[in-house]
């Protein structure tokens, strides 16, 4: 059979698999389990533990728990309310001070924490119920922190950049940078959209800034300077020659979890364990998404269809920005079902070499898969921050929530537009900080 | 119907002793998990201070943060599986009749321990290997390589048994299917509160 | 047939080179005999294709042998700081009992070499230029190689492991002082960008790695005698190319550095001679220290003109 038509075959066997409810790391080694004993016998099964082994056995894997840590020791706290009121204490004068806040905050945040969800509980919890009594509608309310939470993974540091920088090679510090500006970009986006939405569909009274005196502002600073003393140093670590990136996301870890336990007294060891049981589960759950789809590209490549599909589309004489398109719609059809980390993985090897062939920046094109990722977390049927948001505000119908995040979609599609149009977006930061691309 | 829900559900045991052993032992292991990860940031830190402060030579910290972070996943996985924390895209079972809904989940879970028994039993081979021929890393720490190796039959053979212990759960209806209300439809799941 | 080959390179590389010359050659003698190439580690990382190799399941790879060194210590000899001097002393290596040794031993494991190859590299410093053993005092340094850390921690250096990808970075931001690799590393990987000072492999070399084609045994003895005859041909062909280019890629990195701005130093005689005196007291040792036979080897290896 050619690699081709056994590409195909191995496609739809791999959607029936995880359709089918199995985990997706077991699913991804079940498919893998399949082909290799039809193909290369069965004696080639033994070889299923080793690959396993040597996905996972790579230090830059560390920084994805220490990244984890950084964000749930921090969400544990009260420190995501103190954020965004000290944000919005200092914007009196903005229009739709809170929703900004809001958003301000979930982008600090997200550079503190590497996921999304983390990101999304921790301003949300307060964030939320406050917009609400202020009388902003439940569809920005809801909608804009399950939008902000997604910036966990576009600002650095982030879990997929990482994942992504180790299955294609690229410079994870590299690939951090990249993330600034374009995350920056959605932040105003997004902030435009709220201010918008919610001045068309109240009377406007929301968008009245709350005033502040003086003392109340300058009160409340002490509060974020653990924020700053966390951004500060980690930045620090990686850029001034302390730490290569991974390293850092230990020191990062640490500071993280002194923090949590100094400035906002958490002693006890139940929330310590809290803190250490939750991303023990989120981490060890990438982790073994990483190593079972290490296995996965083995089985792919070992058949020859990494390869062929990639001279495949590389050999259709297609437009450079069709081929994008496509790309994009194929990442966001997968985003909607499976979780990031599983796409990066199972996408990264195959389309790598195609968007090289096509003159795209592999740094570039991590900032449009993340943002494609980023909309599969807010779009249902598998939209992790949908759930983190019903869980905060379980009164919030599901569909408000559904309804209020799709204009943020369309915020995200816009700022791909915009990344197509202008790469330097991406490119600009990590190309000035760290000198041209190697 | 996000798989990989926030909230924590640990597998229900229905006052079933086994079960009640089996979580126990998932449960350890889980906590010896987190602590590989607590003693990682540790190690971490010493090897940037040693380098950084001291200016001395960091020759393990690097290889042994790598082990002890295979060791961390390998002994999260029957604890991740006891939280329901293993992603899943749970679309076909929402689709199904409820009574069509419990043999797809013995289906499920028998083709995980399928492979997760496949994974097990080259897992002890590859680390039998290991030790068989005395492999080291070939750094100058040079460990023995069946030392971290080891942690694949373990964490495997653990994640098998909480597995038997889900499939156990099901066959005996200590847990519904997936863990989803035997009403669940995917209807419900998308428009859920929505009226 | 088809035969899988596998490398841990890009496609730019002397190495894949080298298997692609062995596949163009063979498909050219036209004997029913193809050679599927997975570069860049799509089949396999690259420190664990030996045990693949031996069982058969890939049916050949290209490997610096002593990434298997924790398999046969032997093979720690292959990267040993001054045992080769120069390419010429290489490709003699290559003929010797001493290969012949390390061939005995490959073909315990159902392994067999296809193509010999060496390949040298040199040292580069961040601000100072690293000849002699007192330069590496209290940096923080990066090496290819255990043997090469043994010598350089031996010499006072502080050792910082990572791969040859992070030198870069690592460079900039601060964390390494100096790095050994190997010379097509230094210049794929833009380190002339970050350096002050480059000792290329010159008359006097402490960096060479044995970085042979190789096969697995049970599959050449399947071919038939036409195949073979073609493989063979094929692999010696390739041999001499290697040998050619891993002179060439010396004087290249020399070139790009030179051209970047980066000062070239030499390292005299009585350098190479103290360089060694310090790996015989820690690497050398070392490698004894783990291999009844190994002094026998290490003989065997020193008494090559
Ligand atoms: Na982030
Ligand atoms: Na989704």
């Amino acid at each position: 059979m050619d690699p081709l038509s056994l590409g195909a075959i191995v496609a739809f066997s791999t959607i029936l698999v995880l359709f089918s409810g199995i985990s997706v790391a077991a699913g991804l080694l079940v498919v893998s389990a399949g082909f290799l004993i039809v193909f290369d016998g069965a004696s080639s099964l033994n070889l299923m533990p080793e690959v396993f082994f040597g996905k996972l056995d790579n230090f830059a894997l560390l920084s994805i728990p220490m990244f984890i840590i950084m964000g749930a020791a921090i969400a544990s706290t009260r420190a995501g309310a103190d954020l965004y009121e000290a944000l919005e204490r200092w914007l009196t004068r903005v229009p739709g001070g809170l929703v900004i806040s809001n958003l301000g905050a979930c982008a600090l945040f997200s550079a503190m924490s590497g996921s999304s969800p983390a990101t999304c509980a921790a301003i949300g919890k307060m964030g939320i119920p406050e917009m609400r009594k202020r009388g902003y509608p439940d569809s920005v309310a809801a909608g804009s922190i399950a939008a902000g939470g997604t910036l966990g993974i576009l600002i650095p540091p982030s879990v997929t950049m990482i994942v992504y920088g180790i299955a294609t090679e690229t410079s994870i510090g590299r690939l951090f940078l990249a993330g600034v500006l374009p995350g920056l970009l959605l932040v105003a986006l997004f902030m435009a959209w709220s201010i918008y939405s919610t001045a068309r569909s109240s009377d406007g009274s929301a968008l009245i800034p709350t005033s502040y005196s003086w003392a109340q502002r300058f009160e409340i600073l002490p509060r974020v300077l653990p924020f700053l003393a966390i951004i500060l140093g980690v930045l620090y670590a990686m850029y001034g020659g302390i730490a290569t990136p991974s390293e850092t996301a230990a020191v990062g870890a640490l500071l993280c979890l002194v923090i949590a336990m100094v400035i906002y007294s958490m002693w006890s060891p139940v929330a310590i364990w809290a803190v250490l049981r939750d991303s023990t589960r989120e981490s060890v759950m990438i982790l073994f998404i990483i190593g079972a789809a290490g296995v996965f590209s083995y089985m792919l490549s070992s058949l020859f269809i990494t390869q062929s599909i990639a001279e495949w589309i590389g050999g259709m004489d297609v437009n450079r920005w069709v081929l994008m398109g496509m790309i994009n719609l194929f990442l966001l059809i997968a985003g909607f079902f499976l979780p990031p980390v599983a796409v990066i993985l199972m996408a990264a090897p195959i389309l790598l070499p195609i968007i090289t062939t096509a003159g795209f920046d592999p740094i570039w094109f991590a900032v449009v898969l993340t943002i494609n990722m980023e909309i599969g977390l807010i779009s249902p049927p598998v939209g992790l921050n949908l759930y983190v948001i019903n869980g905060i505000a379980p009164d919030i119908k599901l569909k408000t929530i559904l309804v209020g995040s799709l204009p943020y979609v369309g915020c995200m599609v816009v700022a791909i537009i915009l990344l197509c149009l202008f790469p330097g977006i991406a490119t600009w930061l990590p190309d000035m900080i760290m000198g041209a691309e190697l | 119907m996000s798989g990989s829900s926030p909230a924590h559900t640990p597998a229900p045991h229905g006052g079933n002793p086994v079960l009640l052993a089996i979580g126990f032992i998932s449960k350890l292991s889980g906590i010896a998990a987190a602590l590989l990860i607590v003693i990682s940031i540790g190690v971490t830190c010493q090897m940037i201070f040693i380098r950084f402060v001291l200016n001395g030579s960091t020759v393990w910290q690097t290889e042994g943060v790598t082990y002890m972070m295979v060791a961390a996943t390998m002994l999260g996985l029957p604890y991740v599986q006891y939280l329901r924390g293993h992603v899943n895209v749970d679309l076909l079972p929402l689709l199904l009749p409820e009574f069509m809904r419990k043999g797809l989940a013995l289906v499920v879970l028998l083709v995980t321990i399928a492979v997760v028994a496949l994974m097990f039993w080259h897992g002890y081979h590859f680390w039998h290997e290991a030790w068989d021929w005395g492999e080291t890393s070939n750094t100058p720490w040079n460990p023995k390589l069946w030392v971290p190796y080891l942690a694949l039959p373990l964490g495997f053979g653990l994640y098998l048994l909480q597995l038997v212990a889900d499939l156990i759960a099901v066959v005996f209806r200590v847990e519904e299917p997936f863990g989803l209300e035997p009403g669940a439809t995917l209807a419900d799941s998308v428009t859920e509160a929505a009226e | 047939a088809e035969l899988r080959v596998s490398h841990q390179w890009s496609e730019g590389d002397v190495r894949h080179k080298v298997a692609q010359m062995v596949a163009d050659e063979v498909a050219a003698a036209d004997v029913d005999l193809t050679l599927q190439i997975f570069p860049s580690q799509s089949l396999f990382k690259a420190r664990e294709q030996y045990k693949p190799l031996a069982r058969g399941q890939v049916d050949a790879i290209i490997l610096p042998l002593s990434y298997a060194g924790g398999l046969r210590n032997a093979y720690n000899l292959t990267l040993m700081p001054g045992l080769v001097k120069n390419h010429d002393h290489a490709a003699r290596l290559n003929e010797s009992p001493f290969m012949d040794e390390i061939e005995a031993i490959m073909a315990e494991d159902d392994i067999m070499v296809l193509v010999h190859g060496y390949l040298a590299g040199g040292f580069a410093g961040k601000d100072a230029c690293i000849v002699a053993p007192e330069d590496v005092q209290g940096k923080q340094m990066r090496a290819a190689g255990k043997s090469f850390e043994q010598m350089l921690a031996g010499a006072g250096a502080s050792i910082a492991s990572m791969s040859s990808a992070e030198i870069y970075n690592a460079m900039q931001t601060g964390v390494l002082d100096a790095a050994n690799t190997s010379s097509s590393s230094f210049v794929s990987y833009r380190i002339y960008e970050q350096v002050a000072c480059f000792t290329p492999a010159g008359d006097y070399a402490l960096w060479f790695m044995y970085q042979p084609m190789l096969m697995n045994k049970s599959v050449f003895d399947g071919l038939t005698e036409e195949q073979q005859t073609a493989l063979m041909d094929a692999a010696a062909k390739a041999e001499a190319f290697y040998l050619e280019q891993a002179k060439a890629e010396d004087g290249e990195a020399r070139q790009v550095f030179a051209d970047n701005g980066v000062e070239i130093a030499e390292m005299t005689e009585e350098q190479f001679n103290a360089w060694r005196e310090i790996a015989q007291e820690t690497a050398y040792k070392a490698f004894l220290e783990g291999s009844p036979d190994g002094q026998r080897l290490l003989d065997l290896a020193l008494s090559v003109e």
